[in-house]
């Protein structure tokens, strides 16, 4: 006979508002799952018949870790409608800014968010168990403060040029507000040094970052592990070696489909922003890969449907077309009926497939064969994909991979600002329609613009979490998360711990209680920590 | 021992991620060396879900004492006063805030959100938000007018976008080592001891201001206050004196102060021209002129100051 259950998750998630999800459960394999986000802000409707510039102030303070994207997209998007010039060091400024925030959610989130997972019971009885307890344990893990502590160090780097981390506006159409002086590029020079003989190299990695850059295929990465003790047991060595004896490379695979907007914009590529130049001028790529082929990105191709949102209903749509979000009543979790509508967040879909934005999806781009020479050739991923799929292993690798490369290009970029360049060329205020988009260090990020009469007639955010948590579609198609956690087995259905495994492998701070329900008489039978 | 529950309404965990940027002390060392019994926070807490819900409803029976109440975020009344706009732990938070708020020993309200409600209350306000003792600049907000905490204080205000650490964590410690009675609180509600001098206090282009020597974007040197808008000259604020991340400022990064620790933030609610513009007066003179200063006595010193060339036409800079 087989038993149903029911699990109510809330909340699932924080940071981004709250997440939470209801999970079918039939003789312990999930059936079915829902998203759910729990609240809503109105950021876009504030932004209508304002200052074009708004975007720059308000959008920042859509999300604390995720700022300085929001910044570098609401800058793009007044570059692209304003039809600006940028000066190379302005590209340089702008993509600093942007490595130093996602090099600083690595650590922060491997540690603080993700890491505590690897020491829940369920895993007890595992031989690294004991070592990873000691390790990454919240507050009391050897590795904990050290790596929470050292994600406070990128962000000085942002500091000497924004002002401030988080929430600063010092990415403007045109260029930047600030004109470095040598001083401020030797001092971020030596913080980001600092970084990585404190942390990156003798912590992480357990060898020297090109050492570790050498890497290029899935057998190389083992090799690494076991090539020596110091590389076996570095934080990254036991994550490798715990996640493959703990089984995270067996579940959570989601959609399969993967999409990325790509990110830093080349000093010499894109002097003369727009739409439709951004792509060939990435460092980073972007793209839309299917689980074999790459196809170029082109933002044309998104819609958003909010048949399961709680908005009033509109066809699915561009951006640059949909109005302004009418919000509707919402209910709890526990009364909502997920035929109708479920969530604040809206369902995107690209070319009508739903797919996941991340680090995954980035260092996917990054090994289409296609990538240009001035773009990042990294076919290390385009191999783990065919050979372990997507997962919340795989997944989390692919987070903790960028750290080496971004601290390269960081010291790269600062070493290429020409001190006796320019930072920022006036540009001319006009009506027009603009596009900026960037991957934040949780996936693809974008803006939308309309100014008509001198101010915002349409302004839309579609964050990578969007992406992620949204709900169903039009045609009741499942949001990545939603189709990640259909089909987990959940061990004890008194510690799902599994579902906040994959919730947590999209996404960062989530933090999760579950309440358990048997599926006749709805009596709550547990609530656990996840 | 000090309890300490920290909560996010209309929050974009800005001033968690300040405060976890916070070194001497880091989160970890004000909870192992101040005492500072942390007993839930969304992004730090072990806590979660029904433990924290049992947790809240310990506090408000009073089996769990409540010392210090710290809230983040607008609190969202919306829609049409219900506040479903928000949810936490399937009840609207705003119910959560009223009950705990009337437990609580202080109530410390960090950043402009929960201070005066911030961005998300910027009109139409979508989401009905406001601050837990303010409205923008009018004095009332969410708990009301008349609010005192059990300990004897009104709601303790820590502006900012997002406030700085050290106004967090000081404030905590203040609290936590029985050194409350020596914090002054100002109109509105500040500590005075960061919110005293102002912003311009500290800034390396003060000296460009008494001159009149204008600055700019991607330039270097020059007082911002009289083409983009600065508003250092009015906002009180130490960030030029302790500095943010232990590096810079806005100012110092060139990057004109947005007066985020002043309930009117953002400051003409975005309006067309209030953008790293500063609004003119007869197309000239600073509408918003430097806190104490006459229209006639500032338009007086700033004219002869430019008609008899005193002026320096650029800074001095290095690259």
């Amino acid at each position: 006979m087989s038993t149903i259950k029911e699990l109510n998750i809330s909340p699932v998630g924080r940071v981004e508002g709250d997440l939470d999800v209801k999970v079918y459960m039939e003789n312990g394999v999930v059936t079915r799952a829902h998203t759910q986000a729990a609240m809503f802000r109105g950021f876009e409707k504030i932004m209508e018949g304002k200052d074009p510039q708004s975007g720059l102030i308000v959008t920042p303070r859509i999300c604390g870790i995720c700022g300085g994207s929001h910044l570098y997209c609401a800058s793009s998007a007044l570059d692209t409608a304003w039809k600006t010039k940028l000066s190379p060091n302005a590209l340089l400024l702008r993509a600093i800014g942007q490595a130093t925030e996602t090099i600083q959610s690595i650590p922060r989130w491997f540690y603080a968010i993700f890491a505590t997972d690897l020491a829940n019971k369920k895993f007890a009885n595992k031989p690294l168990y004991a070592e990873v307890v000691k390790r990454f344990a919240a507050y009391v893990g050897t590795s904990f403060q050290k790596g929470v502590t050292a994600s406070g160090r990128p962000v000085e780097v942002y500091a000497l040029f924004g002002g401030q981390w988080p929430h600063s506006s010092y990415m403007i159409p045109g260029g930047v507000m600030c004109a470095p002086t040598l001083k401020d590029i030797t001092r971020a020079h030596a913080i980001m040094n600092f970084f990585r003989n404190d942390w990156l190299e003798p912590v992480w990695l357990g060898c020297s970052i090109e050492r570790y850059l050498r890497i290029k295929s899935w057998d190389d990465l083992m090799a690494w592990v076991d090539e020596n003790e110091s590389q076996r047991n570095s934080d990254l060595g036991l994550f490798i070696r715990a996640s493959l004896e703990f089984g995270l490379d067996k579940f959570g695979q989601g959609v399969g489909k993967f999409l990325a907007y790509g990110t830093y914009l080349h000093k010499d590529l894109y002097n003369t922003p727009t739409v439709e130049g951004r792509n060939k001028a990435l460092i980073s790529s972007s793209g839309f890969f299917d689980g074999k082929n790459w196809s170029e990105f082109d933002h044309l191709k998104i819609k958003e449907h909010v048949k399961h949102s709680w908005y009033a209903d509109v066809p699915a749509e561009h951006p640059w077309k949909e109005p302004f979000p009418t919000p509707v009543q919402s209910q709890h979790l526990a009364d909502s009926d997920f035929n109708g509508k479920y969530s604040w967040a809206k369902a995107p879909r690209y070319d009508g497939f739903s797919a996941e934005a991340g680090p995954l999806s980035r260092v996917i781009m990054n090994a289409n064969p296609n990538n240009l020479n001035h773009q990042i050739q990294d076919p290390l991923f385009g191999d783990i994909i065919t050979k372990l799929g997507p997962n919340v292993f795989t997944r989390t690798l692919a987070r903790v991979h960028e750290a080496p490369r971004l601290y390269e290009f960081i010291n790269q970029w600062l070493s290429q600002i020409d001190l006796d360049g320019e930072f920022y060329i006036k540009p001319e205020e006009r009506d027009g329609m603009g596009f900026g988009a960037t991957e934040a260090a949780r996936g693809a990020l974008a803006h939308w613009i309309e100014i008509k009469n001198g101010v915002i007639k349409n302004y839309q955010v579609m964050a990578p979490t969007t992406w992620n948590v949204g709900p169903n579609d039009e045609q009741g198609k499942s949001g990545p998360i939603e189709a990640a956690l259909t089909g987990i087995e959940i061990e004890d259905p008194h510690d799902p711990v599994e579902v906040g495994m994959v919730a947590r492998s999209f996404d960062s701070c989530l933090v999760c209680t579950v309440h358990a329900h048997d599926g006749k008489t709805g009596e709550q039978l547990a609530k656990f920590k996840l | 021992m000090v309890n300490i529950l920290w909560l996010q309404g209309g929050a974009c965990s800005g001033n968690t991620m300040s405060f976890l940027s916070a070194q001497e002390p880091t989160v970890v060392e004000l909870v192992t060396d101040f005492g500072i019994n942390i007993l839930y926070h969304p992004s730090l807490a072990l806590e979660i879900g029904e433990q924290v819900s049992d947790l809240l409803h310990d506090i408000l029976r009073g089996s769990v004492q409540l010392d210090i109440f710290v809230y983040e975020g607008s609190v969202i009344q919306g829609p049409n006063g219900n506040g479903s706009m928000n949810n936490f732990a399937e009840r609207p938070m705003q119910d959560w805030v009223r009950e705990l708020s009337n437990v609580a020993g202080y109530v410390v309200a960090i950043g402009d959100c929960a201070t005066w409600g911030g961005i998300p209350a910027v009109p139409p306000n979508p989401t009905e938000s406001t601050g837990m003792q303010w409205h923008k600049e009018k004095k009332g907000g969410f708990l009301g007018e008349g609010f005192i905490s059990k300990a004897g204080m009104p709601v303790i205000n820590i502006p900012g976008c997002p406030a700085h650490p050290d106004w967090i964590s000081q404030i905590l410690v203040a609290i936590s080592t029985g050194r409350i009675g020596d914090v002054l609180i100002d109109d509105l509600h500040r500590p005075k001891t960061f919110f005293t001098d102002f912003v311009q206090t500290g800034c390396t282009n003060a000296i460009s201001f008494s001159k009149k020597i204008d600055g700019g974007f991607g330039k270097r040197g020059g007082c911002l206050f009289y083409e983009v808008g600065c508003r250092g000259p009015m906002t009180r604020a130490s960030c030029n004196r302790i500095l943010w991340n232990r590096q810079s400022s806005k100012t110092r990064a060139n990057h004109p102060c947005l007066g985020c620790t002043e309930p009117g933030f953002p400051h003409h609610d975005l309006k067309k021209g209030s953008i790293f513009k500063t609004m003119k007066y007869l197309g000239f003179m600073p509408r918003e002129l430097p806190n104490g200063a006459s229209r006639l006595g500032y338009f007086t010193l700033t004219a002869t100051t430019k008609a008899l060339g005193i002026a320096q036409t650029d800074p001095d800079t290095s690259k």
